[in-house]
């Protein structure tokens, strides 16, 4: 698989905009607090105002300003999306790779874990968990970690048990080479686009988690998150509040899934021959 | 000879009723009554409080306290413990919810029928859109059509269906106000018969379109690209060189063939449709376990977050195991196999 999936999508036009809608996020998370004259925990004193230079979104119903506490939301998005992508994919590539390897009782072992975990209903058991254990957001970070893995646990295994078979990894076994070497020089070199796409999937699942379970009214009180934010509004939306409250934080957070998902899509038909438009084959009968 | 033949019936049976994925649908079963079981009592403090929550016991007699203890056998060994949980369970007993004053498990009765209604529905819908129209958008590629759909439902399918339902709201019952703003029914209007029936339906529209619109997308791209590429296989070529007309290709060889990836992915997709649902029912408070489970976090009512916990579950896995036994319907060659 040696393709350069970067060099790939620069050139698909579904990737730039979810470049473009990711980088505006981030700009917004980065730059947060020059964008904004308040502090996200600031009362104003005026609660439901419409928008205004003062206040660009308004203010909610505790008298806090909308955009400065959108600007925020969009740090504790992009950092849990950043740690769950790290540390589940490092688990996935863990379990996957050495099931993989070792083969044997570990390797039913792990993919029967795998199996039982895909198949349960995780957000419900995030919940019922971080229902007991009040969860502040280093803590939300591993939960939702330790329930995003097993997916791609199982796409890194039968990839790497495929990769093992191959030719050029049996040229290098009769070389001499050990099993560490392999794994270091061609193995994990070529698993990196499965890595990257693992990636984004993650990100993208962690995003809406964070945002979900914050929806659902479970997340650290002192945490300012889009999710809570919607479930806050949407009580309100007998007033005309919603106009600046809940649309702009949904559309926010819909921005940052989509901007991941545009991205991962693109990646995923870069690293898929089969799907890709200039196919040899599809010339001859379309062309 | 005769025994030989009777033997592979019922072995044939067997794997037929029995498929290899039932060991880890068990697999996760137990895990969630561990959880379920290991959770509450791994807490630091009185083992009653943490089952209950601080909130339940200070509307609690000591009397009642003294009771609770028994029933748990929280004096006694974990072991014992341990007995009393699976006994109780083994009775439908899944403990009693303090804010609803009633049997946890009536009170999620009450609710899950409402809840399968709308997963089914949104299921059954998004599945047969979702095919048709990723057979056709697969079958001519490239073109304005494919190219349209392709875009617009990848971009729907992004939303967070929380989001959508959310939209949904705003536009038909806030802004327009043609939809009802929530409910399952409309509270005493006392319908009956077939109004009753339209009542329903017609609050069941919105979270039901707003489920289906966030299902289609994943369906409708995973089914497009089997055709392409199943349109590359030889078999095609084979149809088309015997002078199949385009529509028999179309749908009965590619179609159908596509038909198996699908429904692998619907099954690995159900948890996510059951708890889907939920996010929804939550939006626009729907009598389901969405609205229930709400109530419950808000309340921190354990037990019964404990029992949709379980309940949920029971109710995904069977869904995934009807799939495994449709999917060897499907695909003979995995009811013969090994």
């Amino acid at each position: 698989m040696h393709i350069d999936p970067l060099g790939e999508i620069s050139h698909d036009p579904l990737a730039k905009i979810g470049m473009l809608m990711l980088a505006t996020v981030t700009l917004m998370a980065i730059f947060a607090p020059l964008l904004s004259s308040y502090s996200p925990h600031d009362y104003t004193g005026e609660i439901f105002s419409p928008p205004s230079m003062d206040h660009l979104l308004g203010t909610d119903s505790m008298g806090q300003d909308i955009w400065v506490r959108l600007l925020y939301g969009a740090r504790t998005s992009l950092l849990v999306a950043g740690a769950v992508a790290l540390l589940s994919t490092l688990l996935s590539v863990l379990v996957g790779a050495t099931a993989a390897l070792a083969g044997g009782l570990y390797e039913r072992f792990c993919m029967r874990i795998v199996d039982a975990m895909i198949s349960l209903p995780t957000i419900i058991v995030m919940i019922l968990v971080a229902a007991y254990l009040r969860p502040s957001l280093p803590l939300l970070i591993l939960l939702i970690s330790a329930f995003s893995w097993p997916g791609g646990a199982r796409i890194v295994r039968s990839q790497v048990l495929s990769l093992k078979e191959r030719m050029h990894i049996n040229a290098a076994r009769t070389f001499g080479a050990g099993w560490r070497h392999i794994v270091s020089t061609h193995i994990i070199p070529d698993l990196s686009p499965i890595i990257s796409a693992l990636m984004m999937q993650d990100a993208r699942r962690a995003v809406f988690m964070e945002a979900g379970l914050a929806f659902l009214g479970v997340s650290d009180p002192m945490v300012i998150s889009w999710g809570k934010m919607m479930h806050q509004a949407l009580a309100f939306t007998y007033l005309d509040v919603w106009q600046w409250w809940l649309v702009p934080t949904g559309l926010a957070l819909s921005a940052t899934l989509i901007g991941i998902s545009f991205l991962s899509c693109s990646l995923e038909t870069a690293m898929n021959p089969r799907l890709k438009k200039d196919h040899a084959r599809d010339n001859a009968r379309y062309g | 000879m005769e025994q030989k033949r009777e033997h592979s019936f019922w072995k044939i049976l067997g794997k037929n009723l029995f498929p290899a994925s039932l060991q880890s649908y068990l697999i996760a079963l137990g895990a969630i009554f561990s959880l379920n079981f290991i959770l509450p009592r791994l807490m630091p403090g009185d083992p009653l409080h943490a089952i209950y929550g601080d909130e339940a016991l200070v509307a609690m007699t000591d009397e009642m306290e003294a009771q609770l203890i028994r029933q748990f056998s929280l004096d006694k060994s974990w072991w014992d413990q341990m007995l009393a949980y699976i006994m109780g369970l083994l009775q439908g007993d899944l403990g009693f919810s303090y804010y609803y004053r009633e049997q946890v498990s009536q009170v999620i009765l009450g609710a899950l029928p409402w809840t399968l209604l709308l997963a089914g529905l949104a299921l059954v819908i998004a599945t047969a859109i979702g095919i048709i129209l990723g057979i056709e958008s697969g079958f001519c590629r490239g073109s304005s059509l494919d190219r349209g759909l392709v875009a617009s439902l990848m971009f729907l399918g992004g939303f967070p269906d929380f989001f959508i339902g959310i939209l949904l709201l705003l536009i038909f019952a806030v802004s327009l106000d043609i939809m009802p703003l929530s409910g399952a029914t409309s509270p005493y209007a006392g319908y009956e018969g077939l109004a009753y029936m339209l009542d329903v339906l017609k609050h069941l529209a919105l979270p039901l379109a707003s489920m289906v619109l966030v299902q289609l997308g994943g369906i409708f791209l995973l089914t497009r690209n089997t055709m392409v590429t199943l349109l590359g296989e030889s078999f095609i070529l084979t149809a088309r060189a015997k002078g199949c007309p385009e529509s028999y290709i179309k749908y009965s060889h590619a179609g159908r063939n596509s038909l198996l990836p699908v429904t692998t992915a619907t099954g690995m997709h159900i948890p996510h449709l059951i708890t889907g649902a939920l996010f929804i029912e939550i939006v626009f408070s729907y009598p389901g376990i969405g609205s229930l489970l709400n109530t419950a976090i808000a309340a921190r009512d354990y037990p019964l977050i404990q029992g949709i916990l379980l309940i949920v579950t029971v109710t995904v896995l069977s869904a995934n195991y009807l799939v495994d036994l449709l999917y060897m319907r499907l695909d003979p060659r995995v009811r013969y196999a090994h």
